[in-house]
């Protein structure tokens, strides 16, 4: 009997390691950081780390949901990529007709995430409709966009002069936070709301938890998952107008790094690519782990290449971590 | 029957999982050469005894003899060692490797010469062993994927005995066939019995299982018969008759108390539900069922009668492929099961783990899977709500656990099933599907299940039930409708005072 | 409304088997298709380019471009007929590259291992699908997960090995190697042609082969009479290492200078000639020569298409569409189907 709760305690101390392990490699990694490189806690370091988290934190809220349904995105840096190089090309195109270089902006933008929303869809529905798993689906994407992001310009771009105010609302401070990290918080928070408390929320954790009871229970299991893959297009196409206003200039490979970083952000926060758990806030604390081990890699004059090594060793760790092995008959490919 | 030699005995076998006793203590001898038959309703145990006697899993306790030798497998490789080899239900053929690579699968090293494999001394010794089950016909160079599934379920039959002789060629088998007929036409039955015989002749044993009667009664020399986990029975086939096979099978009689019979209501006669000539290809056709408001409409039927398929189609799970349902006059065609929902159709699923819960979720967010819209004000859902909800259906149901928050798998299998039905109670569905309600509970809880089922109809919602035992079937509805091999075979009114004879369900389910 | 009347006369068993008919038709049919496409593709741009499609010199050339694609395919098959993937390519191919281009006389370095050094930069690409299959299997990680990781991880071990300035090879046997032919064939496509005779004998005279199929049909068959279903699995990606190893050092030899670049792009071609050519990503079907005519068909049409002036971006992306067009051909559906 004792030893029955013995080995429960050490469980649910194992669980809550298991949960909140994230927490604490964050601060892990900051202790390391300052040891190696002192100046890496000194105000400068730490508002560019904040700021240059936006993009990867914007791109991961679109991403946990996908996770959490079991899904995956292997697309998303592509979209990325696409996404970026078509709004500055819109804005190009509009520039001769409109004269309010906001509007232009605006409008750019708008068409832009209705870009990523109509990619989301396309993906969503392949899956759902066409059973396709999300991963071979969403590989077969990638290449898509890619071409596609070459397609509409093969060459970086700069934001021309006459539209360079549309960017400085990427500078403004607010203390060490900048308005882009505020945005990207925000947004994150508000989906985090959407997935906890509504209808819509839950049925994505039902989905994710077990799918065939899920539908049997009534939920609207293929217009939730399409929806969550619509949400994480017009995500990466938000984080993709995100790149192109802080470097002020386009690239078709812009978002190659970020579907590694996103998936690595995402199960380094604590969800479990298995599906049924996770949460958006727990991606917060994951895109500051990848946010501060590739600004301190930077600072510690860390070869840039590693930088891909360490990513892939996160997401296998994470993964591991994380990963249900206690049934034996499960099977795996 | 003297001269004839035990080739395998099992004594006093039991068998349980999770607190439900499957095997109470069974018997069941083999001698060299005969075909024993093996029957019973679903759950009576004899799928749970081949998997012990292949070594798929091991018994509670009980022992078994092969061979006049103790016998006890670990895996089915032991078992096919000591001469025991079994067909499955699902074939574990490799479709894309010919017949000979798969009578010889996990034996290629023998064939092996140089790091070669002789292909050619394979297909040979192939051919031995398909003419040894008098398949010569069949060629054994090509892919099973070629070949129908008569000639796949003799390939299998080869390949069971091919591994159970495993070198001594003066070795009897046993080989267990649990369904082997089911996916047969007739015609390819008669060639699979002609197999079965020329086998026996040549003294090996084989146990058949199925569910047709007609077919047990002409390939075996002996029947056994299973009830509940118990010997129901056991004869030689010449004593054998349907009618004292039917009542070997159904056994005790309905119970007024155990189902509250004297709760029976009465439907009334608004009908709800209409299905007019459903029909799924190759499942079940022509179905017109019809369920009234306030009723409890049982259908009873075999494994692969059509009758968990109707369900999957009038919850909105599978499409059909002819004739319509009308909801309450209202023609209707669901492509999901959230559209039936809209209807107030909801079905409580037969396997629980798979289908029914969700394992991360707490016992609240379950209960509230089916009506999270509902409890919402402009789209936020209320966390106070939903756990009003499942503190008023915890009380009411009397679900046994931590707290509403706790992991719904912590939960015992009645009070996860207590948990099902409390969602479909919240949903607000007024015609709820009972697929097995009872599976996997114990007795107690059953029992409270019962209740909660009369409970229901008596506030107007209607159900259809198809019972885990045919007694439950039967005790539980207002009405009963049989089913066979896709086609509705009967209909039976049962009044609280007028419950039909299990033994006139069972000739037509059979 | 005639097949609507037929069908009311049927009984449930001639549904049932009418049903079997159709999916056994249509099995023949998909599994005869990739040879189709290949004729039909071949007619194509025979009509279109005439003459300069249909020569011995374009002929020459598409066998020459054909070698490193079917490479890499080979050791891709064996893992997709297992049900899983690799994604891990590009990595390690161009780690195998830039690795031996440092280790063999080069302009970076003193170092002149030789041979050893070719030997060494194999032994890392096959110890990277060791590790890929150890993890996937043990740590019953998804393999797509598994590899899409050391996919990175091996780019960036190939950019670490030579530090960011690529290393040219002056090592005489390597540099001399290209230009070696033999019977007309060039040594790059012998290479190719040796690792094919490999493959077929692996899949079709080991028991080793008729594992591989097993596993990808249902894993509990082989398990059933005592094979090490983990140990398969894990040989078929090891395999799949030394493949892509061998694929890196080819890619070097062809390029003369060591690079992560070597395997870019070789993923997505390979991927699409192997579903293309009837290996089906479920498992347990298709095999060597599907995967040989899935390479042909996407040399053809790679090649053909450039004649045709296509837009060398849009490459990419067409790959893309034929692994997604043969993927929704050949997959199960059905409103119960789950697809995650």
């Amino acid at each position: 009997m004792e030893n029955v709760s013995t080995t429960k305690e050490k469980r649910d101390w194992k669980k809550t390691l298991q949960q909140n392990y994230s927490f604490l490699v964050v601060i892990l990694m900051i202790i390391i950081f300052t040891i190696l490189e002192p100046s890496f806690l000194n105000s400068r370091n730490v508002t560019n780390l904040l700021s240059d988290s936006a993009p990867l934190m914007i791109m991961a809220a679109g991403m946990t949901p996908v996770l959490i349904m079991g899904s995956i995105d292997l697309s998303l840096g592509s979209m990325c990529s696409a996404a970026n190089v078509l709004m500055l090309q819109l804005m190009l195109k509009m520039q001769p007709s409109i004269e309010n270089p906001y509007i232009i902006f605006l409008l750019a933008m708008l068409l832009t995430l209705l870009f990523g929303a109509f990619g989301g869809f396309i993906l969503g529905a392949i899956q759902v409709k066409l059973k396709v798993p999300s991963f071979i689906a969403s590989l077969a994407f990638m290449s898509v966009w890619d071409s596609v992001a070459l397609l509409i310009s093969q060459m970086p771009v700069k934001i021309p002069k006459a539209m360079k105010m549309t960017t400085n609302w990427y500078k403004i401070q607010l203390g060490p936070i900048g308005l882009p990290l505020i945005i990207a918080v925000g947004l994150t928070l508000i989906y985090h709301f959407v997935m906890t408390r509504t209808a819509f929320g839950r049925g994505i954790f039902a989905i994710g938890g077990n799918e065939r009871a899920a539908r049997i229970a009534g939920i609207r299991v293929d217009r939730y998952k399409i929806t969550v893959f619509v949400l994480n297009g017009v995500c990466a196409a938000l984080g993709a107008m995100f790149l192109l206003v802080k470097a002020n200039s386009s690239a078709p490979t812009v978002g190659e790094a970020f579907t590694l970083m996103t998936i690595s952000a995402v199960v380094a926060g604590g969800t479990s690519l298995v599906g049924g758990s996770g949460s958006l806030v727990k991606s917060i604390v994951g895109v500051f782990i990848i946010s501060i081990i590739k600004n301190g890699m930077n600072m510690v004059g860390v070869n840039v290449y590693w930088q891909k090594v360490v990513y892939g060793i996160i997401v296998l760790l994470a993964v591991t971590i994380s990963t249900d092995r206690t049934s034996r008959s499960r099977i795996v490919k | 029957m003297d001269e004839k030699k035990l080739l395998f005995s099992a004594r006093d076998i039991t068998k349980s999982f999770y607190g439900t006793q499957a095997l109470k203590g069974v018997d069941l001898d083999v001698y060299e050469g005969e075909v024993v038959g093996l029957i019973g309703e679903n759950g009576a145990g004899k799928s749970t005894l081949l998997k012990i006697i292949i070594g798929v899993q091991p018994q509670s306790s009980g022992e078994m003899t092969m061979h006049g030798k103790p016998f006890a497998p670990s895996d089915p490789m032991e078992a096919n060692r000591e001469g025991i080899g079994m067909v499955f239900q699902e074939q574990s053929l490799i479709v894309n490797l010919t017949v000979g690579q798969n009578l010889f699968f996990g034996h290629e090293k023998d064939f092996s010469h140089l790091g070669f494999i002789n292909w050619n001394k394979m297909y040979e010794e192939s051919q031995k062993v398909l003419d040894e089950v008098n398949c010569g016909n069949i060629n054994p160079r090509k892919k099973v994927l070629d070949l129908n599934f008569a000639t796949r379920q003799m390939v299998e039959i080869a390949k069971v005995v091919n591994v159970t002789k495993s070198g001594h060629d003066d070795q009897k088998c046993l080989i267990l066939l649990d369904e082997p007929t089911s996916v047969l036409s007739e015609q390819e039955v008669q060639n699979l019995f002609t197999e079965i015989r020329k086998l026996t002749a040549k003294g090996h044993s084989v146990i058949f299982v199925s569910h047709r009667l007609d077919e047990v009664l002409e390939i075996s020399d002996r029947v056994y018969v299973y009830k509940d986990g118990q010997n129901a029975g056991n004869m030689p086939i010449a004593e054998a008759t349907e009618e004292k096979l039917y009542a070997a099978m159904v056994g005790r009689e309905t119970t007024t108390e155990y189902y509250h019979l004297d709760e029976q209501g009465k439907a009334e006669d608004d009908v709800v539900l209409e299905t007019r000539d459903l029909g799924l290809s190759g499942v079940f056709k022509h179905c017109g069922i019809k369920l009234h408001k306030g009723e409890i409409l049982g259908i009873v039927g075999v494994v692969g009668s059509g009758k968990e398929d109707i369900c999957s189609v009038i919850c909105g799970d599978l499409k059909p492929t002819s004739g319509e349902i009308y909801v309450k006059g209202k023609k209707v065609s669901y492509s999901s099961p959230s559209q039936a929902l809209d209807d107030g159709i909801l079905m409580i699923p037969k396997e629980r783990l798979v289908e029914g819960i969700v394992r991360g979720l707490s016992v609240a967010e379950n209960i509230a899977l089916s009506n999270a819209e509902k409890l919402s004000e402009h789209g936020v859902v209320s966390k106070g709500k939903i756990n009003a909800q499942a503190d008023e259906w915890i009380d009411k149901l009397r679900i046994k656990t931590t707290g509403r928050d706790a992991e719904l798998i912590s939960l015992s299998g009645g009070n996860q099933q207590k948990v099902v039905f409390a969602r479909a109670l919240a949903s607000g569905a007024e015609i709820i599907i009972l697929n097995h309600p009872t599976r996997g509970v114990d007795v107690g809880a059953k029992e409270e299940i019962y209740e909660l089922i009369r409970n229901v109809v008596a506030e107007g919602k209607s159900v259809i039930l198809l019972g885990d035992t045919l007694d439950e079937c039967i005790g539980m509805s207002n009405r009963v409708i049989v089913m066979k091999d896709g086609l509705i075979t009967g209909e039976f009114d049962a009044d609280a005072d007028n419950k039909p004879s299990q033994v006139s369900l069972v000739s037509l389910m059979m | 409304m005639d097949m609507a009347k037929e069908n009311q006369s049927l009984t449930i068993q001639e549904e049932f088997a009418r049903k079997i008919k159709q999916e056994n038709r249509r099995e023949k049919i998909i599994r005869w298709a990739p040879v189709f496409v290949l004729i039909a593709l071949i007619v194509f741009f025979t009509i279109a380019r005439g003459r300069a499609f249909a020569s011995v010199s374009n002929l020459v050339a598409i066998l020459n471009q054909w070698a490193i694609p079917l490479l890499v395919a080979l050791g891709l098959t064996f893992v997709i007929m297992l049900g899983s993937i690799d994604l891990s390519i590009d990595g390690t191919v161009g780690m195998a590259g830039s690795i031996c281009s440092v280790l063999v006389m080069n302009t970076l370095n003193d170092n002149n291992f030789g041979f050893l050094g070719v030997l060494i930069a194999i032994l890392c690409s096959v110890f990277v699908g060791f590790l890929v299959g150890v993890i996937h299997v043990k740590a019953k990680v998804p393999s797509f997960m598994v590899s899409f990781a050391f996919m990175n991880i091996c780019t960036g071990i190939a950019y670490i090995s030579y530090k960011g300035t690529p290393a040219t090879v002056t090592d005489p046997v390597l540099k001399a190697l290209p230009k070696v032919s033999f019977l007309g064939i060039p040594f790059i496509t012998w290479v190719a042609l040796i690792m094919l005779a490999i493959c077929i004998y692996i899949q079709e005279f080991t028991p080793f082969g008729r594992y591989i199929y097993a596993v990808g049909t249902d894993e509990s068959i082989p398990r059933s009479v005592g094979v090490n279903v983990d140990h398969v699995k894990i040989g078929v990606f090891t395999f799949a290492g030394f493949i892509f190893g061998v694929a890196g050092i080819i890619g070097l030899i062809r390029l003369g200078q060591g690079q992560a670049g070597i395997g870019t792009n070789l993923m997505f071609p390979a991927q699409a000639a192997v579903v293309i050519g009837g290996t089906s990503l479920s498992g347990g079907k298709g095999g060597v020569i599907n995967t040989v005519v899935g390479t042909l068909i996407m040399t053809v049409l790679i090649n053909g298409l450039t004649m045709m002036g296509i837009d060398p971006n849009v490459k990419t992306g067409i790959q893309g569409i034929i692994i997604l067009v043969a993927v929704i051909l050949t997959i199960k559906r059905g409103p119960t189907v789950i697809a995650k």
